[in-house]
């Protein structure tokens, strides 16, 4: 198990690697850079004045040599500065990093808070027309775009209310806050809670075919206590996985619907670095990210080792 | 677009000018103190710096922060010449051989972090923007602004004189602009891009990149009793739609200046009756650059078939509702002061009602150049990856396939735009044109003089450069109006850079909001918001 | 599971397999939701066949007079600011939508079925090279890598579908992979090695045809995650580009901008995005339950 775990260690730390180096070369191999963007407010391109700011800015270097540069102030917790705000990086990329991070946790809880027990209804009452509705109810979750979801939210919430839950750094209330990110959570965890609906189900209905729970039938346990305390405690490794697999995806849904929302989180703020071509917020927000996932898939597998006996590691 | 709406803007000078008139003397006594102004900002501008940046993202939440040495009067809708009033100078003269301009400066006023401000910090904020100086800016795009001026001096702490190379009148109107504060010597370019330091009436409070720009009253304003406001917080929202949706919800006092699309403005209307919108020109001309140098267009008679199958009234239909404004290059009366009359302007080719003859016209000519419903010309139309650019590029490609054109829509990413321009890596590209004062000498020198860098065709006609000349030093206004006029003409007429439409867009407000006025020959010049007070 | 086992496998559960259509039949009461999806998705490809014939207007020819114009007998959808009619347009744009969908999804387990195969056909260190890139790629959100490639790329069709493909490799490679793994240990291909064939034909011919179950059931999945990647890209203004009728630049930036006044234009591409991936994820599902029993539910 140990060796296991220094073995995923390693990999963890590799790929980390390989993905600083990807994003490293890609971005500076697109046409393009800050200081075109610069010179586009502007209005013209001088190539003596780009040529300059391109050496102010340590741009003018090979690549390798910018490469070391940056992995060798991360090392010392140094992150550089970003090209647009000349701040620094780590100062622009902290404070966003809760906004993002209540946003995610806020759809985490709504998709688990519909999609277990909507998953559990529609194994338990599986192939009536409620599990029919439910499941044509949770793929149509998966096939709406999340921003367009969002939108419509956004336009019933202002018609039904006559006020929008914009974002705002210093929320009145507990409830101002509640609204405020509740309702762009829905947008980005309808789609989650239909995934976690789905895998809810499936182990659901596989769970209750297996032997211990007609051991516990037979022992006189009760259709009620049968269904939602065995069963359900074995469907918690789906919601997990999906955990798993939604880290990676849930970036997604939240740029798209940060830019809807205007909430002012690392998500929309990556879009807009990758427009302006602030490579270093850029760079160091991707592996942010990057790392977020890896540890997440880390961490998920280990969960899965500690809950489901079955499953071992050997090595 | 409701018919009051329509009469009103069509009735906008006349009403602006009363309104401004009526908000100034008729509610002097009313004026309350307090209150912070919301406003939201369309997009995070790049920099504080409002000397390295060319859009009003950055002037509209900064021109509060800083002084000009003279400025348009802020509650006047249209810039003129005598709308001019002093500001950091108390007045101004001119050598009897109108080549030196000498400014008197007001005496004890302090920069927001308490240094007292002199003539040298003229002198420096000058040099600096002339590129003269040892400290650079990291972008300079007016530099050529000044390219008539030989010198600024200094006589004392309290007089400034720009010394000319020719007489220019005009130098005024550019020092007016709000792109023209006065900079502190002791902060750095730097300092000035991430907090800017000035003697305005508000201070600098904080600038969070895609998320707030916040300022707050300078309590030791020069001006007494100003500003009314208590601060002024605008919340970044890129998002037009959203944006909207939060203004009618009441979350701001104030859209984004000139950032109200027509039909963004009938839900504003519909949604938020109390709300009070303008609608006005803003000075930014729809346009397209040619490619001279590379088949076809440098046929002149290729360019001539496109000027004649522009449609320009369909633009307007359909971008703008009908509400914007068909002019040359300098903004169209009754808003501009410079713009050609329309009689004249209808006598150019392409300006006509008649487009069916205008196109037959156009299609013989393509005829005559081997073209036809058989062998149509295959082109790109470029444009950046923006709606304000590419919306009007779809209509273009359409009216190109009426002269046995096929354009194909090349959208550039903004990073990559101006080094493809300057490479002339294109065949038409569409582009828009801001002018920052309504004058003929920033107009004409910046776009269409020979060598000039934003003279993106590389236009170059050695006569009309010497009328250029001639009107910057014509200090007599109709005589250099007739001139103007002259050389507008032979500018469209050239298809140097046909103009499609000068565009027009909405400002709301809430009815609590007062004393703000929207200028309409200008979006770069009426942002101080020192007058601007809240009634609750 | 081959093809030849499938109707065996119908016959022994009770359809009438002697017809085409008998099967179909039994397919379509055996999974009702599938046969809706079915349905969806053939009524989306005889609209990208026929956009060009079925659409009333041109859908690039804009038209001042009807700029907005609301739905009615003359443009069913309505209009768009362009006065383009909204209908045509859909019709028109299912073409991109199956472009991008089929595009990507072909370009991305291509390359993904290369590399599972090989790298879990020969194992070794082309396997451990191999992985380390599934592992890379997996970690970076597909969004963020398709913001990142669109943006590197510049907006255009094509780079619009490889910007989607790239992340789709990841997961092919991977569930290919797997499936490799364990067919490279059944006795049809120690006897195939056996026999003195090379490690390529093994791959190809043997190994290859038995991962197609998994394959098609990932391709159907990922079709539909193809077209809500485009819509997204398109969005946030990447994507595919002005004057093309994709439905996610339908509902970009610039249509957002008229979701109170011209809902329309709002409502329609979303519904018409949604309607489609509705339709593989239900045929996604039926076809999931009928090739890989393991999971049926």
């Amino acid at each position: 198990m140990t060796a296991y775990l220094v073995r995923r260690f390693l990999l963890m730390i590799l790929t980390l690697f390989g993905i600083s180096v990807i994003i490293f070369v890609l971005l500076r191999i697109v046409p393009g850079n800050i200081v075109d963007i610069l010179a586009d407010a502007a209005g013209f391109v001088n190539p003596a004045e780009k040529a300059r700011i391109e050496a102010e800015l340590g741009l003018d270097k090979p690549i390798p040599v910018q490469y070391a540069k940056w992995i060798g102030g991360l090392t010392r917790g140094d992150l550089g500065f970003s090209y647009v705000s000349e701040k620094p990086a780590l100062d622009e990329i902290l404070p966003r990093i809760p906004i993002t991070a209540r946003l995610a946790a806020a759809a985490l809880v709504f998709s688990i808070l519909f999609g277990v027990p909507l998953g559990v209804i529609s194994a338990v009452k599986q192939n009536t027309s409620l599990d029919y509705g439910l499941r044509v109810l949770s793929l149509t979750g998966l096939s709406m775009p999340a921003f367009w979801l969002g939108l419509l939210i956004l336009m019933a919430f202002v018609s039904l209310t006559g006020t929008l839950p914009i974002y705002s750094a210093a929320p009145k209330s507990f409830i101002d806050s509640l609204i405020m990110y509740s309702v762009p959570a829905a947008a980005v965890g309808f789609r989650s809670s239909a995934l976690i609906m789905r895998l809810t189900r499936s182990s659901m209905l596989e769970v209750l075919r297996q032997d211990f729970i007609r051991t516990a039938r037979s022992k006189g346990a009760s259709e009620k206590s049968v269904n939602y305390h065995h069963a359900l405690r074995n469907a918690v490794l789906p919601v997990i996985t999906i955990i798993g697999i939604e880290a990676a995806f849930l970036i997604g849904g939240l740029i798209v619907t940060e830019t809807v929302f205007n909430i002012p989180g690392v998500a929309r703020f990556l879009v807009e670095a990758i427009r302006w071509r602030d490579y270093p917020i850029v760079q160091n927000l991707v592996m942010f990210v990057a790392l977020i996932v890896v540890v997440t898939n880390f961490l998920v597998d280990m969960a899965y080792t500690a809950l489901d006996p079955r499953i071992r590691y050997s090595d | 677009m409701n018919k009051h709406t329509r009469i009103a803007t069509r009735i906008a000078l006349p009403a602006a000018l009363l309104l401004a008139a009526f908000m100034s003397a008729g509610t002097a006594y009313a004026q309350k103190q307090g209150g912070v102004l919301k406003m939201y900002h369309r997009d995070s501008p790049a920099s504080a710096s409002i000397h390295e940046e060319a859009t009003f993202s950055t002037v509209t939440p900064f021109m509060g922060i800083f002084n000009n040495l003279v400025m348009y009067k802020q509650d006047v809708a249209q810039n003129r010449m005598d709308t001019i009033v002093p500001d950091l100078a108390t007045s101004w003269s001119w050598s009897p051989d109108n080549t030196k301009l000498t400014f008197k400066l007001r005496e004890g006023i302090k920069w927001h972090d308490g240094k007292p401000f002199t003539a040298k910090d003229v002198k420096c904020t000058f040099d600096m923007v002339m590129d003269k100086s040892p400290t650079k800016f990291r972008k300079n795009p007016r530099k050529t602004w000044y390219d008539n001026v030989a010198e600024v001096s200094v006589n004392g702490d309290f007089e400034a004189t720009f010394s000319l190379k020719r007489p220019q009148p005009a130098m005024l109107a550019l020092l007016a602009s709000g792109y023209t504060p006065v900079y502190p010597c002791h902060v750095s370019p730097a300092d000035m891009r991430t907090k800017p330091t000035g003697t305005g009436p508000f201070k600098f409070v904080e600038f969070k990149t895609n998320e707030s720009i916040k300022v707050t009253r300078n309590p030791d304003y020069w001006k007494k009793g100003r500003p009314y406001l208590e601060g002024i917080e605008y919340t970044i929202i890129p998002n037009r739609s959203t944006a909207i949706l939060a203004f009618i919800a009441g979350k701001f006092d104030v859209t984004f200046p000139t950032e109200v699309s027509i039909p963004l403005l009938k839900d504003v209307k519909k949604q938020a009756p109390k709300a009070v919108c303008m609608v006005e020109p803003t000075n930014v001309s729809t346009n397209l650059i040619v490619n001279r140098d590379a088949p076809p267009f440098n046929n002149p008679e290729i360019r001539r078939a496109m000027a004649l199958t522009l449609d320009r009234k369909a633009f307007v239909d359909i971008l703008f509702e009908g509400q914007a404004d068909i002019g040359g290059s300098m903004l169209p009366p009754p808003a501009g002061v410079w713009g050609m009359p329309a009689q004249m302007l209808a006598t150019i080719p392409g300006y006509g009602t008649d487009k069916k003859k205008d196109r037959d016209e156009a299609r013989s000519i393509m005829q005559k150049a081997g073209y036809g419903p058989a062998k149509r010309l295959s082109l790109k139309v470029s444009t950046r990856n923006i709606p304000i650019y590419r919306d009007p590029a779809v209509i273009l490609i359409d009216q190109l396939k009426e002269i046995y054109i096929d354009g194909e829509l090349d959208v550039v990413e903004t990073a990559n735009w101006f080094s493809k321009v300057a490479r002339k890596d294109y065949t038409i590209g569409l582009n828009l044109t801001g002018s920052a004062v309504d004058d003929p000498d920033q107009n004409f020198y910046e776009n269409y003089a020979c060598g000039s860098e934003r003279n993106y065709t590389n236009y170059c006609n050695r006569d009309l450069q010497k009328l250029f000349d001639q009107q910057s030093m014509e200090s007599n206004f109709e005589a250099r109006r007739k001139l103007v006029w002259e050389i507008d003409r032979k500018l469209q007429e050239d298809v140097a850079r046909p103009i499609i439409l000068h565009s027009r867009a909405g400002t709301c407000w809430q009815p609590q909001v007062k004393g703000m006025t929207i200028m309409i020959n200008s979006s770069y010049n009426g942002y101080r918001y020192e007058d601007v007070w809240l009634d609750r | 599971m081959r093809a030849a086992a499938f109707d065996s496998e119908l016959a022994k559960a009770g359809a009438n397999v002697s017809s085409r259509w008998g099967a179909a039949r039994f397919l379509a009461r055996r999974y009702p939701l599938g046969a809706i999806g079915g349905v969806i998705m053939i009524v989306f490809l005889l609209t990208a066949l026929l956009a060009g014939v079925v659409a009333p207007y041109d859908p690039l020819a804009t038209n001042s007079a009807h700029s907005l114009a609301a739905p009615g007998t003359a443009h069913w959808m309505g209009a768009d600011n362009f006065g383009r009619d909204v209908f045509s347009r859909i019709l028109h744009g299912a073409r991109i939508s199956l472009a991008v969908g089929i595009g990507s999804t072909a370009l991305g387990c291509f390359f993904g079925v290369i590399l599972g195969l090989f790298s879990g056909y020969l194992g070794g260190w082309v396997d451990l090279l191999v992985q380390r890139l599934i592992d890379i790629l997996q970690a970076l959100p597909l969004l963020v890598l398709a913001l990142v490639m669109a943006a590197a790329l510049g907006p255009s069709i094509q780079n619009t579908i490889i910007a989607i493909a790239i992340p789709l490799i990841p997961t092919v490679a991977r569930v290919i992979r797997a499936n490799t793994l364990a067919l490279r240990e059944l006795p049809f291909i120690e006897a195939a090695r056996a026999v003195g064939m090379g490690d390529l034909r093994i791959a190809l011919s043997h190994v290859l045809p038995n991962t197609l179950a998994p394959l098609i059931v990932l391709a159907t999945a990922q079709f539909g995650s193809a077209i809500l990647t485009e819509a997204a890209l398109s969005f946030l203004g990447l994507g595919i580009p002005e004057p093309f009728p994709s439905w996610g630049r339908m509902l970009s930036e610039s249509a957002a901008e008229y979701v109170r006044t011209a809902p329309w234009l709002v409502i329609f591409p979303g519904l018409a995005i949604s309607l489609v991936v509705f339709g593989t994820n239900l045929l996604g599902d039926a076809v999931r339950d009928l090739l890989d029993p393991r999971q049926r539910t």
